[in-house]
C-alpha cells in the first residue's frame, strides 16, 4: 500500500520562501485562512511547538503559564521564527492575549505582530464583529504586502479552504477505515496546520483512496483538549490496545469549519450579499464549540456525546496542557455528563515540552482496561 | 412573601446593620480594633461602609422574595440592570470578602474536590464552591434569575460563568468586549467597530434583561443611574488623587477596603453619599497633618490586586518601615473612565467606558499608566503583585518590572494570590520584601 508522503514544515517554508511568498507564523487557535492566502501569505501554525530551548521565556512569562505560549515565546526567541515575515496572534485566552501584547509592546520582534480578536458568541453582532476585524486585518496585509486582491480571489480562496475542510472532515468520519496507526492519523490532519489548503487537498484525496472495507481494531476512544503533544501519547496509547477514533482537540476537530452561511450554496438568508468577510467569519464561528471560544457548557456536551454516539468510543481522554483555564473550567461538567451517559473519562494533564511521564502511561492502562 | 421580605429588609434590614456600624464607631472611639505604632488609626468611614456592606448582602439573602437576581462580573454595565430593578450579586466581590474573612481554603476545597482545579482563579473557585456547598459567610447568597459576564476584565469570567449558566440553568448575557492592543506612542487605541460591537450588544441585552425582569427599561431612570454612577466614580477619583498630598492621608489597604461600594453598588444614591463623606474625611486628615504611615519616607504604587487575607499584614511590615503604599493601578481603575460615562448617551458611553478598563488594554498601556501614577503621586518604586490567579493582569508585569528598573524606578514581584493563602509564602514575601525596602 503507498501512503503519500507528507512534507514538512520546515520544507514547506523553504519552498515557499524560495518563490518570494510571504510565510506567517500563527498562534492557536482560530484565524482566516483564507484570507492569508488571497494575499499569497502561508500560514504556519505555532503550537508551542514542544521542543526547544525554554530558558527564554524566563525573562518574560511566570511559571503559571501554560507550556504553548512558554514554548512558542522561547522558540520565537530562539530564533525559530527567523524564516517568517509575519506573526499572527489570534486571540483565544487570556495567556495568548498576554502574549500579543508582551510580543507587540515589549519584545517587538522584526517581524509585524498582527492581532485578531475572535468574538466569543455565536449571535449576528459576533458575526458582524469578525468580519470588520477581518476586513481591518485585509487593510494591515495590504499595507504590509502591497496586494489588493478581489472579491472574486478571494472568494476562490475561501472554496479552496472550503474543500480542505470538507476532506478533512471526510477523514475523521473514516478514521477507523483508514489504514493509519494513531501517529499516522495525527501527522496527516495535523499538516492542515502548515500545509496551504490546495496542498492538503491532494493529500488527503489520495489517503482517501487507501479506505478499507475493514474497520482497524482496539478499544475506541474520543480524545478531548487542546494539542495532542508529547505526541508520543498517541504512541502510548496505541501499544496498550486504543484506537483513537474522535477527535475534539482545538488543533483538529473543533476546527473542522463549516462552508459559510453566506457562500452561495450555503445557508444564505434570501437576498444577503455574498460577503467573502461574512463568510469567514460565518465557518469560524459556526465551528464545532471550542471552550477558547466560550461555548456553552451543554453544546460542548451534546457535541462529545455525538461524537461518541458516531464513532463508537467507549471512553474520553481529555488531554490537558496545564494551566490552560479554558480547557479547565469545562472538564467538570463534561465529565458528569459523560458519566450519566455511561461514558467514562480520564483526565491527562501534560506539559507539552515534557517526556510522556511513566505515572501517565500507567493511569491511560488503567483507564483502558476499565473500558475493555 | 413581600411582608417576610418587609420585615427582614426594609425593618431588621436597616436596625441591624446600624446597630453593627454604631459597634464599630464605638469601638474605634474606645481605641479597640486594629490597633498599630505606627499606622494611622482606621478611617471613621469604615463603620458606615460595613454597614452598606451588611445591608446589601442582608438583602440579598431574601433578593428572591422580591426581586430578579442578577449574578454579574465586576466589570459589568450594571447601571442597565439597575433601572430595571434588578437585586445585582458580584460573586467577584464575594470572593474578596471570603479572602478576608479567610474562609477561601475551606469553600475552594468544594470546588476542588468537584473537579475544578486549583489552577482555575481563586474567585471562581470559591463561588462554585460555595454554590455546591451553600457555605458562605455571608449567611445565603440568592440564587440569579440571569446573569451578566463582560470579558473587559478576562476572559475566565466566562468560562465561569458558563459553569454557573449550566448550574443555575438561566440566560447569560455576555458583553464581550474585544481587547485593546493597538498602541500609539504608549497608549490604547480602541478601534470603532470593537465599540460598535460593544454597543450593539448593550442594545441587544435589554430584551433579554426586560424578559427577565418582567418590565421595560425606563430610559429616564438609566440617565438617573449613569449619572449616580458617574458621581461615585468622580468622587472616588477625588479620593484617590488627595494621596498626591504628602504625607498621603490613606493607603491603599484603605483603598482597597473602602473600594466596595463602588464596584457593588455602582448606580445607588448611597454610595454617593458614602464617597462625598469619606471625600470629607480625608480632607480633614490632610488639614490636621495625619499621614497613614507615621514618618513616611518612602511612597509606593501597587499593581494588580490585592492579597485580600494579608493586608494588615503587608500594611504593617511596610509602616514599621516608613514605606506607604499610595496609590495602586487596580483601585484607580474604578475612577479613571469616570469621564467618559454620559448620562445623556447612555449606550453609546457604556459602550466606550466598558471597553476601556485597564486590563482591557495593552501591557504597554498599563505600563504608561503606572509611570504616569508615579509622576503624578510622586512615588519611589512600584510593588507588582505577580497574581496566579489573574493572569490578564499579570503576564507583562516582568517585562513592566524590567522596564522601570531601567528607568530607574524600583521595582518588586510579588508571587501570590488574590485570595487562596495557599499561594502565600509568608516567609519569602517578607524576605523579598525586605529586601526591597533595604534597596529603597
Amino acid at each position: 500500500m503507498k501512503y503519500p508522503l507528507i512534507p514538512r514544515r520546515s520544507e514547506v517554508i523553504h519552498s515557499h520562501k524560495q518563490r518570494g511568498a510571504i510565510v506567517a507564523a500563527v498562534l492557536p487557535v482560530h484565524y482566516p485562512r483564507a484570507l492569508l492566502r488571497a494575499f499569497d501569505v502561508i500560514p504556519v501554525e505555532v503550537w508551542g511547538p514542544p521542543a526547544v530551548d525554554a530558558s527564554y521565556k524566563t525573562t518574560h512569562l511566570q511559571p503559571y503559564v501554560c507550556s504553548i505560549v512558554q514554548n512558542a515565546l522561547s522558540f520565537l526567541q530562539a530564533g525559530g521564527l527567523d524564516p517568517v515575515d509575519l506573526i499572527v496572534v489570534p486571540h483565544a485566552c487570556d495567556t495568548l492575549q498576554g502574549l500579543g501584547s508582551i510580543l507587540i509592546d515589549f519584545v517587538a520582534p522584526r517581524q509585524p505582530v498582527l492581532p485578531i480578536y475572535i468574538p466569543r458568541g455565536e449571535r449576528e453582532s459576533d458575526v458582524v464583529f469578525l468580519a470588520d476585524e477581518f476586513r481591518a486585518l485585509y487593510r494591515r496585509l495590504e499595507e504590509i504586502t502591497g496586494r489588493a486582491p478581489s472579491e472574486t480571489e478571494l472568494a476562490a480562496s475561501i472554496r479552496r479552504e472550503e474543500e480542505a475542510d470538507a476532506l478533512l472532515g471526510q477523514l475523521h468520519r473514516q478514521r477507523r477505515q483508514l489504514p493509519l496507526t494513531n501517529r499516522g492519523f495525527y501527522h496527516l490532519i495535523r499538516s492542515r496546520e502548515y500545509l496551504p489548503a490546495e496542498t492538503f487537498t491532494e493529500l488527503a484525496q489520495a489517503m482517501t483512496e487507501q479506505v478499507t472495507e475493514t474497520t482497524q481494531n482496539g478499544v475506541p476512544i474520543l480524545l478531548s483538549g487542546i494539542v495532542p503533544e508529547p505526541m508520543s501519547v498517541l504512541d502510548a496509547l496505541a501499544e496498550i490496545g486504543g484506537m483513537l477514533v474522535a477527535d475534539d482537540m482545538a488543533c483538529c476537530g473543533r476546527r473542522l469549519y463549516p462552508v459559510g452561511a453566506s457562500a452561495p450554496t450555503g445557508r444564505r438568508p434570501q437576498g444577503e450579499s455574498d460577503d467573502p468577510f461574512r463568510r469567514m467569519a460565518e465557518r469560524i464561528l459556526h465551528a464545532p464549540p471550542d471552550s477558547t471560544r466560550g461555548s456553552p457548557v451543554q453544546e460542548r456536551l451534546d457535541h462529545l456525546l455525538r461524537l461518541a454516539r458516531e464513532s463508537g468510543a467507549r471512553g474520553v481522554v481529555f488531554y490537558n496542557v496545564k494551566f490552560c483555564e479554558p480547557e479547565l473550567f469545562y472538564i467538570p461538567g463534561l465529565r458528569r455528563g459523560l458519566q450519566d451517559a455511561g461514558i467514562p473519562s480520564v483526565v491527562i494533564e501534560v506539559d507539552i515540552g515534557d517526556p510522556l511521564s511513566h505515572q501517565t502511561s500507567t493511569r491511560l492502562e488503567a483507564f483502558l482496561e476499565m473500558l475493555t | 412573601m413581600s411582608l417576610r421580605y418587609h420585615w427582614n429588609v426594609n425593618l431588621l434590614g436597616r436596625i441591624a446593620p446600624r446597630l453593627l456600624r454604631w459597634q464599630t464607631e464605638w469601638r474605634m472611639r474606645a481605641g479597640s480594633g486594629w490597633k498599630s505604632d505606627v499606622l494611622a488609626p482606621p478611617l471613621r468611614i469604615s463603620a458606615r461602609n460595613k454597614e452598606l456592606i451588611a445591608r446589601h448582602y442582608l438583602k440579598g439573602r431574601y433578593a428572591n422574595l422580591r426581586h430578579k437576581v442578577a449574578w454579574v462580573t465586576s466589570g459589568a454595565p450594571v447601571e442597565l440592570l439597575k433601572a430595571l430593578d434588578f437585586y445585582v450579586l458580584y460573586p467577584e466581590n464575594h470572593g474578596a470578602l471570603c479572602g478576608t474573612a479567610r474562609v477561601v481554603e475551606e469553600i475552594a476545597s468544594e470546588a476542588e474536590n468537584a473537579g475544578y482545579s486549583r489552577d482555575i482563579c481563586s474567585y471562581a473557585r470559591t463561588d462554585i464552591g460555595s454554590l455546591l456547598s451553600n457555605k458562605t459567610p455571608v449567611g445565603k447568597l440568592p440564587r440569579p434569575d440571569l446573569l451578566l459576564a463582560c470579558t473587559n476584565i478576562c476572559q475566565t469570567v466566562l468560562y465561569w460563568y458558563r459553569v454557573l449558566a449550566h448550574h443555575f440553568d438561566v440566560p447569560l448575557i455576555l458583553i464581550d468586549t474585544p481587547f485593546i492592543y493597538t498602541v500609539t506612542a504608549g497608549h490604547a487605541e480602541v478601534a470603532d467597530h470593537a465599540v460598535a460591537f460593544v454597543q450593539r450588544q448593550l442594545e441587544e441585552a435589554v430584551p433579554v434583561a426586560e424578559r427577565v425582569a418582567g418590565r421595560r427599561l425606563d430610559e429616564r431612570k438609566l440617565k438617573e443611574i449613569g449619572q449616580l454612577s458617574k458621581a461615585a466614580s468622580q468622587l472616588w477619583m477625588e479620593i484617590l488623587e488627595r494621596n498626591k498630598h504628602r504625607p498621603a492621608p490613606i493607603s491603599v489597604f484603605d483603598q482597597f477596603i473602602q473600594m466596595a461600594p463602588v464596584v457593588e453598588m455602582r448606580g445607588d444614591g448611597a454610595t454617593v453619599d458614602f464617597y462625598a463623606a469619606m471625600l470629607q474625611e480625608v480632607d480633614r486628615r490632610i488639614a490636621q497633618g495625619v499621614g497613614v504611615v507615621q514618618d513616611e519616607r518612602q511612597r509606593l504604587l501597587w499593581d494588580n490586586l490585592p492579597v485580600w487575607y494579608r493586608l494588615r499584614y503587608l500594611a504593617e511590615f511596610l509602616g514599621q518601615h516608613s514605606v506607604a503604599i499610595v496609590a495602586s493601578t487596580y483601585t484607580n481603575a474604578w475612577g479613571e473612565l469616570a469621564e467618559l460615562i454620559d448620562p445623556e448617551r447612555p449606550f453609546a458611553s457604556m459602550a466606550r467606558t466598558y471597553i476601556y478598563p485597564i486590563l482591557n488594554r495593552g501591557a504597554g498601556d498599563k505600563l504608561a499608566t503606572m509611570e504616569w501614577m508615579i509622576g503624578e503621586y510622586h512615588l519611589d518604586g512600584v510593588i507588582l503583585h505577580s497574581d496566579r490567579s489573574c493572569k490578564p493582569y499579570s503576564i507583562g508585569q516582568m517585562d513592566q518590572r524590567d522596564r522601570l528598573s531601567k528607568r530607574g524606578v524600583p521595582a518588586l514581584l510579588l508571587e501570590a494570590d488574590h485570595s487562596d493563602p495557599r499561594s502565600f509564602s509568608e516567609e519569602q514575601v517578607a524576605n523579598r520584601l525586605a529586601t526591597f525596602v533595604e534597596m529603597l
